[in-house]
């Protein structure tokens, strides 16, 4: 791939149980491209949800490096903090992950994680509110809200706009969230099994929408152990205890 | 932005938070309440101890008193810094009423009355001179009664007669007049006498303290004129708990035995150089006045006649030995008032070094016991002469706040238990908040401005009600009286001020309410720090 948008190197992560140390991923490599749908398969416990995480710099790895635009994420190996502090918001790379979160990425989890006191509204207008600083959102607070009515019209839940997530079904949830991962134009949409806590119509649903919006050009890295799911991908990555394998 | 957003909401959503208020609101009132009483109760005892005492006092330690004291006085008089210097003696005595079977132990004070009035608050604190202005002295006099006259007394027709009432006499009458025209009546001037009982009857205007013969509405034909009556004496002013009783309720019950020019003796001891106790003297004064400092120990032992007199009956008058030469008189203080604006602590050096110079003046001739009567004098200021009163009191002031602020750290404990529980409720909105690019920093400071928050209502709120609390302090305490008299809590009739002080300074209310609102934020920096360092993956996860 060529000039790909984001670029992963020989990711490893081990997870430390007690005085036992878990190798999730052994090296894994891969290249995304701008505007591809990728999706990620791999049975439970195979580190597909690690390699998200990384991917989206939720966490840090052990080794390897990810970049994105040709710019690394990873601070150097020897200079990686694994459990972030208080004060590490202030080093360079924390920083620059939490740009990347605020500006560059979108999360969609499994089982939604939308925050019981916020509004649909709220929920989804929480992303920009992160973004913005505080100064500015008197000034921008009319642009998002349009911004976040239209994306929830988007996704269908006009009606919904006042309602609080434990007043709505799953389906609805995951398309909230699916709304809070888009409103900040996000360049790439990490999805983590979009689909697992659904039924299949609710489901079938998601994945129409993802799909809709891979087709308006939106970067979306997917991963799920359903291989129906990832058909609607155009590329699938399998994912055995911790080594990719490509399809 | 999303950081205060967060806080309000979890504010209004998590009724948990409530708690942690109610605490910081408890502790802030808590404090206050404490420091505010405590601070009322130094600062009224400071008034009325500062209400005896000039600025400044020279005093000697001996019994026999200092000499000089009047060359003193004549001198700093001329001293710019000086308004008023006034001798005082002080001893010790029985006192015993003409009518009456009981004998007290008192304290005598001689002093100059005008003198004294310029000096300190004295005048103030004196019943009937403010009932009857001007006629308060310790000059000879006489008893005033009230009698009928046909002139001036109120008539009631009844079906049993016609009543005639009881009038003051004519001088006493007129300075009354006076002193309503200036509305300085007190509530519990009445309280009590039978003729006052007598003229509420009648619905007509009482007449303030006790006066003899006052009894009753006259429906005989016999009808003694008001004036004055018996040997002329001298008058002596008595502490208000000595001729009065203190009710409950603070107010008092004069004693109908004990009416106004009542003979009172009063015994005294006579100390010789050789500290032998003299022939007791008895003398009888007439009782002109009754005085008020609103301390009990004062009130209910001091008894105040003239400076010359006391001086006289004690030996403490100028004289002459058997050989011939001069005695010098004495006294046992001078009281000072220094100009405004004037150091008094360091004028009271300046002149204990002045006076001490006295004793080598050659113009005095001193023998050696008055020179070391003279150099055993001290000089101090009012506040240095109470500090045995008042600084027990300050330190004890300290030691409860101190100890009701430790007792407050419960508070912030409770704060760091209730957040650090909504941290570990909230840990998978931690993770989403960082998964969409909340930082540490702006995580740990949503706990942070969650404890500000908790500090800051609580702390309005506790000063809000800690300062009802205090200024409705009696009106409480008067409520809880009259739901069950056993719940009295502060005993008019055993302390030494008439009401719990109930003043509430501002600076002092600021600076517990920010005392509250640090010890809320200190709370819950341990809460903020762990939320703050959660992995936003493991919060992801948590359950």
């Amino acid at each position: 791939m060529s000039n790909p948008l984001m670029e992963a190197v020989d990711l490893r992560k081990t997870y430390r149980m007690g005085r036992v140390g878990v190798e999730v991923l052994r090296g894994c490599s891969l290249a995304i491209g701008s505007g591809e749908f990728l999706a990620i398969m791999g049975k439970s416990g195979s580190g597909k949800s690690t390699l998200l995480h990384l991917l989206g710099a939720l966490d840090v790895p052990n080794q390897g490096q990810v970049t994105f635009h040709d710019k690394p994420i990873y601070a150097p190996p020897t200079q990686r903090r694994f459990r972030p502090g208080v004060l590490d918001t202030f080093s360079f790379w924390e920083q620059s992950r939490i740009r990347l979160r605020r500006h560059a990425f979108g999360f969609v989890f499994q089982f939604y994680h939308l925050l019981p006191e916020l509004t649909v509204l709220e929920n989804v207008l929480l992303t920009r509110m992160i973004g913005t600083p505080w100064l500015r959102w008197g000034s921008r607070r009319k642009k998002y809200d349009e911004r976040a009515r239209s994306i929830i019209e988007r996704v269908g839940l006009t009606a919904r706009i006042k309602h609080r997530p434990n007043e709505l079904s799953g389906g609805e949830r995951q398309r909230v969230a699916i709304a809070r991962a888009l409103i900040h134009d996000p360049q790439i949409l990490f999805a983590d099994e979009p689909t697992g806590n659904l039924d299949e119509d609710s489901g079938g649903r998601i994945l129409e929408l993802l799909t809709g919006l891979h087709g308006e050009g939106q970067t979306i890295v997917m991963v799920t152990h359903d291989a129906s799911v990832a058909r609607a991908a155009d590329r699938t990555l399998h994912l055995d205890r911790g080594v990719l394998a490509t399809n | 932005m999303y950081k205060i957003f967060l806080t309000i909401r979890y504010l209004r959503k998590r009724r948990i938070a409530y708690f942690a208020i109610g605490a910081v609101t408890l502790c802030t009132a808590m404090v206050l309440i404490v420091s505010s009483v405590m601070g009322g109760f130094l600062d009224k005892l400071k008034l009325k101890a500062r209400g005896l005492l000039g600025d400044v006092i020279v005093r000697g330690d001996s019994a026999r008193g200092f000499p000089l004291y009047q060359e003193l006085i004549d001198e700093i008089k001329q001293w710019p810094e000086i308004v008023e210097a006034t001798p005082v003696i002080v001893t010790y005595g029985m006192m015993k009423f003409e009518d009456s079977p009981s004998v007290q132990t008192v304290i005598v004070s001689g002093i100059k009355l005008e003198e004294t009035y310029r000096v300190n608050a004295f005048k103030s604190g004196l019943f009937y001179e403010q009932h009857y202005p001007g006629t308060t002295t310790f000059a000879p006099q006489q008893q005033p009664v009230v009698g009928f006259d046909d002139q001036r007394s109120a008539r009631k027709e009844t079906p049993e007669g016609t009543i005639i009432l009881p009038v003051l006499p004519l001088s006493l009458a007129d300075a009354l007049a006076k002193s309503r025209a200036a509305d300085t009546n007190e509530d519990d001037v009445y309280a009590g006498t039978r003729l006052n009982e007598a003229l509420a009857e009648y619905n007509l205007p009482l007449i303030p303290g006790v006066f003899a013969r006052g009894s009753a509405p006259e429906l005989s034909n016999e009808r003694p004129r008001p004036g004055f009556e018996g040997e002329p004496r001298d008058g002596a002013i008595i502490g208000r708990d000595l001729v009065a009783k203190r009710l409950r309720d603070g107010s008092y019950r004069r004693y109908d035995l004990l009416p106004r020019g009542c003979v009172v003796t009063l015994t005294l001891l006579p100390i010789s150089d050789a500290a032998n106790v003299d022939t007791p003297i008895k003398y009888p004064f007439r009782y002109a006045d009754d005085s008020r400092t609103g301390i009990y120990e004062i009130d209910s032992q001091q008894v105040y006649v003239a400076f010359e007199v006391l001086q006289k009956l004690l030996q403490m008058d100028a004289g002459e030995t058997i050989d011939g030469d001069p005695i010098p008189a004495r006294a046992s203080q001078i009281q000072i008032k220094v100009a405004a604006g004037v150091d008094a602590t360091a004028l009271a050096r300046r002149l204990e070094r002045h006076f001490h110079l006295y004793r080598n003046d050659e113009r005095f001739n001193l023998t050696f016991d008055e020179k070391l009567l003279l150099e055993r004098t001290e000089v101090v200021t009012w506040e240095e002469s109470q500090a045995h009163y008042i600084k027990p009191v300050e330190k004890e002031r300290q030691l409860v706040t101190i100890l009701f602020g430790t007792i407050s750290l419960v508070a912030a404990v409770l704060v760091l238990c209730i957040l650090y529980m909504i941290v570990l409720q909230k840990t998978r909105d931690i993770g989403i908040v960082k998964s969409i690019g909340g930082s540490s920093a702006g995580v740990a400071s949503i706990f942070m401005l969650y404890g500000v928050a908790i500090g800051v209502v609580g702390s309005i709120s506790g000063s809000v009600l800690g300062t009802l609390f205090v200024v409705y302090i009696n009106d409480i305490q008067d409520l809880l009286v009259w739901l069950n008299p056993a719940w009295q809590v502060w005993d008019r009739s055993v302390y030494s001020f008439d009401e719990i002080p109930n003043t509430v300074r501002p600076i002092e209310v600021a600076f517990i309410a920010v005392g509250g609102i640090f010890m809320a934020t200190m709370g819950s920096m341990t809460a903020a720090w762990r939320a703050g360092s959660m992995h936003p993956v493991e919060a992801l996860r948590y359950e």
